[in-house]
């Protein structure tokens, strides 16, 4: 595979696009089909072969024009002129040194150059070993950009992460290049008097110092957007779901959504309605009998499985509101995944929202959903009222009802008999609540008096938390 | 294969002119996915939203490349025996009925509990041969002396098991039937697999596969659909309707009109003469674009504006 290409799906890589061995080995081939030559075709037919989604095709194309359509520019202000009556000389030069890459063509792509470097770093021309003083009085482009891809490498640069570390590599890869000697002869002109001599070397150093810094920034863009998402996601997951800041909320939003279809598609690889893989030959005998014996009609060995039927409560009153929110995306993510999920809020009355979360995206619906049901002072009695109202004809032995809450009553009954009531009837009852386990039962508590009549009462207060709680729920499905 | 051995710009232009003439217009995108699944042998993974014309792509390769297309039909519970290949169990038991007496001939001279085994197993596995093997869609495909088109669709409603079965035909193109053994696909078909991505495929799926995603078309696109599919359309009208569709598509609704619907409406509103848009005609035939009675209701006040801009926009 050219080295190109390798880049290329290093860059899809860190954009969150898992490529494989396999897809790089296809895509290699597409690339000897097709040729770099044509770019339109080439994207779409890359895309294809490398991306597998939706979402992925998006990032594929962003990362596609990114990658392919750079070119490193020295724009030497001065030496305008001169520059334009040289280009093709340029450009025929440039070519020659190039080995014999997959871009005979000669189109000057920055990855044939970083592609070449290694193989031409003792070549005459475009010699990127030459001080760079030489090279900036030479105006030598080429040579330019490739001690510059040189540097880049020596300095590390594909370990940037962060904004604040751009000034500290366009330093190390501008004394990677000789910094310092061009520095000393600038001074040195200067003393001897040759001021203009001194401005022009200053000025063509400030435009290698732009060109550095916009090779920077573009890796910073690369990598930053992959690495600083995936190091963003790791740390939402562990923080506890009341310190979340607000601004967080959408990447929030993304790592719920894929926990929550990754819980169903887990889910749906358990849940399976037949599987009729061995004759019953009991069966078939039995209903031969009206044959005379002789077997003609067969009967197959069956297995039902149900799906899971969820109904989730979700506690938005003022104690929980922190969190309130998180449980409401993690119903919303549910309820989009998985067919059957009723979703209901309360704090002091009970409603359903399952319509509101069907309805509106979830930026609007949890909002909504905690201005409709939320701010008022939280009774669990009342609740459970409500919801024995509401949907207690619905509950079987199919159903798990899942409740998300911090048990604090504000002192009213909390009802424990209806809990006991909808523990008799579904499949199981979760408690989640919020708060550590320690602290159950003081104050307004009620945890202590809920929870024997729940199948499981469990702290939940992260994101890794509530998905192995989730995660146990379907497995004992 | 003369198409698909030329240069590929070219072999991609004549693919999607062939579909052309096949009535199939389309743009150099899904013309590529076909000339990269020929060159590279590989399955092609069609998604979109339903209606754009996922299944009409296999049916117009099949036209294209004069193969005979083989469908499958994926639903929640289906599974090898449906899909792959089933015993031919019926058949099974008739025969050993109706060979009982033969067999007693056949067993006359031997002595014994032993000796009749023996005898019975010089026989071989007769019941268990290709004879009483039942070739479902996928091993037919396999078994086809000619190149075949092979559609799996809506490969989304079926289980994961039966994504399992399908990894061994996408990549290797052959099948394992436990009794016989490996059945290697005589010509290898052109599989597609559209799916309206209602659960995730999984990734070894994915991996197998090409994957091409089909979008609602541009106006000029879909203009150029219609007119194939609909030619008696008055020109004016046919610019109206996509115009009207294609703002139908920017609004909040359960769910946007595809090509389809708009080819269907296309024909109502011929059925009916019409000669231009009005808000009269287009409330009343409104539910052969939406598909919901919410978004029939939300969308009969806006109308009027609708069916203004899209006159405007193809003065």
């Amino acid at each position: 595979m050219d080295r190109p290409l390798a880049e290329f799906i290093e860059m899809l890589r860190y954009a969150d696009i898992p490529v494989s061995i396999g897809e790089s080995l296809d895509a290699a081939e597409t690339v000897q089909l097709i040729g770099y030559d044509d770019r339109g075709l080439l994207k779409a037919a890359l895309s294809q072969v490398m991306a597998k989604t939706v979402e992925e095709h998006d990032s594929f194309n962003r990362c596609f024009d990114e990658f392919f359509s750079y070119n490193i520019e020295f724009d030497f202000k001065n030496e305008d002129k001169e520059a334009v009556e040289g280009e093709d000389n340029l450009d025929s030069q440039s070519a020659n040194p190039e080995p014999a890459n997959e871009n005979d063509d000669g189109s000057s792509v920055n990855d044939d150059t970083s592609g070449g470097n290694e193989q031409e770093a003792g070549e005459p021309l475009g010699d990127p070993s030459a001080p760079l003083l030489e090279m900036l009085e030479q105006n030598d482009r080429t040579a330019l950009a490739l001690a510059m891809t040189q540097a880049a490498g020596e300095a590390n640069l594909g370990g940037i992460v962060l904004m604040t570390q751009r000034g500290l590599f366009t330093r190390r890869i501008m004394e990677q290049m000789g910094l310092d000697q061009v520095n000393q002869e600038i001074m040195a002109r200067e003393e001897q008097g040759d001021d203009e001599g001194a401005v022009d070397l200053a000025g063509r150093l400030e435009t290698l110092f732009d060109a550095v810094r916009d090779m920077v920034e573009r890796q910073l863009a690369l990598t930053s957007s992959g690495k600083g998402k995936q190091f963003r996601q790791d740390v939402l997951k562990k923080v506890r779901l009341s310190n979340i800041e607000h601004r967080d909320f959408k990447h929030m939003r993304e790592i719920v959504r894929r926990m929550a279809k990754r819980l169903t598609d887990m889910n749906s690889r358990i849940r399976k309605v037949k599987n009729r893989g061995h004759l019953d030959i009991r069966k078939t005998m039995r209903r031969n009998i009206a044959y005379d014996g002789i077997l003609f009609e067969t009967h197959w060995k069956q297995k039902h499985k149900d799906r899971p039927k969820v109904l989730a409560v979700c506690d938005v009153s003022g104690s929980v509101a922190s969190v309130a929110r998180f449980l409401l995306l993690f119903l919303y993510s549910l309820n989009e995944v998985l067919p059957k999920v009723r979703s209901f809020a309360f704090s002091g009355t009970l409603g359903e929202v399952t319509d509101l979360f069907d309805r509106l995206g979830p930026e609007e619906a949890v909002p909504l959903a905690i201005e409709q049901f939320g701010g008022r002072s939280t009774d669990y009695g009342r609740a459970m009222e409500d919801f024995k109202d509401l949907i207690f004809d619905e509950i079987d032995n199919r159903t798990t009802v899942i409740f998300l809450g911090d048990g604090r009553s504000n002192g009213a009954d909390p009802r424990v008999d209806i809990l006991k009531e909808i523990k008799s009837r579904a499949k199981r009852v979760i408690w989640l609540n919020p708060e550590r386990k320690s602290i159950w039962g003081s104050g307004d508590s009620e945890m202590l008096r809920i929870a024997p009549y729940c199948t499981t009462a469990d702290t939940c207060n992260s994101l890794n938390k509530l998905e192995l709680i989730i995660r146990d729920l379907l497995k004992s499905n | 294969m003369s198409i698909i051995d030329k240069d590929p710009a070219e072999a991609i232009d004549l693919i999607k002119a062939g579909f052309e003439s096949a009535g199939y217009i389309c743009d150099r995108h899904i013309a590529t996915s076909i000339y990269l699944s020929q060159k590279l042998d590989k399955p092609i993974l069609v998604e979109g939203p339903p209606g754009v014309g996922k299944t009409e792509l296999a049916k117009a390769a099949s036209e294209l490349l004069g193969a005979p297309m083989i469908r499958l039909q994926c639903y929640e519970g289906l599974d090898e025996s449906k899909a792959l290949y089933e015993w031919k169990y019926g058949k099974q038991l008739l025969y050993t009925q109706i060979l009982k007496e033969k067999l007693g001939d056949l067993l006359e001279d031997a002595v014994g509990l032993d000796q009749s085994m023996d005898k019975l197993h010089q026989f071989g596995d007769s019941f268990y041969s290709e004879k009483f093997l039942e070739a479902r869609p996928l091993l037919q495909a396999l078994k086809s002396e000619v190149k075949t088109v092979l559609l799996i669709d809506e490969i989304d409603k079926s289980d994961h098991e039966f994504e399992a079965y399908l990894l061994e035909i996408l990549s290797d193109y052959q099948i394992s039937v436990p009794e016989i053994g490996t059945i290697k696909a005589k010509t290898k078909p052109l599989v597609f697999l559209t799916s309206n991505n209602t659960r995730e495929m999984s990734d070894a799926l994915k991996r197998r596969c090409l994957h091409l995603y089909i979008p609602f078309p541009d106006a000029e696109l879909e203009r150029r659909i219609i007119k194939t599919r609909v030619p008696e359309l008055d020109e004016n009208l046919r610019n109206q309707i996509v115009s009207f569709v294609q703002q139908l598509r920017t609004q909040d609704l359960k769910k946007l009109p595809a090509v389809s619907e708009t080819i269907d409406w296309a024909r109502t509103l011929l059925l009916l003469h019409a000669e231009k848009l009005d808000a009269d005609m287009v409330r009343n035939t409104l539910n052969m674009l939406l598909k919901f009675e919410e978004d029939i209701e939300n969308t009969n006040s806006d109308v009027p504006k609708l069916v203004a801009i899209a006159h405007k926009e193809t003065r």
